[in-house]
């Protein structure tokens, strides 16, 4: 069943809250790179750039960055 | 009944309803780059460009969060100094897109969640939009 508009409504402006903040919030702690991986029931778990893991984590990304290319001008 | 928040798809969506889903993705998502959509086998179904690269890093990416934990991993998220990875699984289908640096991660991983979702249900991802 789709969800209620009314919700759709509230967790975007949730997410636009959520993000603002978090965003802030990393800003102001660091811009370094990072790699979190989510899981069902909400767990979260990061893996550093040094950790064998993380590193694999951030050579897959790279290549994808590198397919999708550069956001084409408007 | 299924649950279809966690169950596969019976049938793979069309590879249009895949694209339009994946253009309604991008009309929504002004960060991003790039993109692609792919079926629980790991084809693709839709892509922004070169669907074979896409296939492959994709399942690398994928596989490598997966072996990295005791379960498979439902969203992905990877901050990089050239650009932000996101994919996420949803009711057998995933989706991988690639952003501008710093991109909302929760309105992108919502936005995501909903095209799989309602692609899922048979739709061609574009939800309330279509009505």
């Amino acid at each position: 069943m789709p969800p209620k508009p009314h919700r759709v409504l509230l967790d975007r402006v949730s997410g636009y809250a959520d993000e603002a903040a978090a965003y802030m919030r990393r800003r102001r702690v660091s811009r370094q790179p990072f790699a979190r991986l989510y899981y069902a029931e909400g767990r979260a778990g990061d893996h550093a750039g040094d950790s064998r893991v993380g590193a694999e984590l951030f050579v897959a990304a790279g290549r994808l960055i590198e397919v999708a290319g550069k956001r084409p001008k408007p | 009944m299924p649950d279809v928040e966690t169950s596969g798809v019976e049938e793979a969506p069309a590879a249009d309803a895949a694209a339009s889903a994946l253009t309604y993705l991008t009309e929504m998502s002004p960060d991003l780059r790039g993109g692609a959509i792919l079926g629980s086998d790991g084809a693709v179904l839709a892509a922004s460009e070169s669907p074979n690269r896409w296939r492959e890093d994709a399942a690398a990416l994928l596989g490598i969060a997966d072996r990295a934990g005791e379960e498979p991993v439902e969203q992905v998220h990877i901050a990089t100094e050239q650009g932000e990875v996101f994919a996420l699984r949803h009711a057998g289908l995933a989706a991988v897109a690639v952003s501008e640096r710093f991109a909302l991660a929760s309105l992108m991983f919502f936005d995501m969640r909903s095209v799989l979702r309602d692609l899922a249900a048979g739709g061609d991802g574009r939800g309330l939009d279509a009505a």
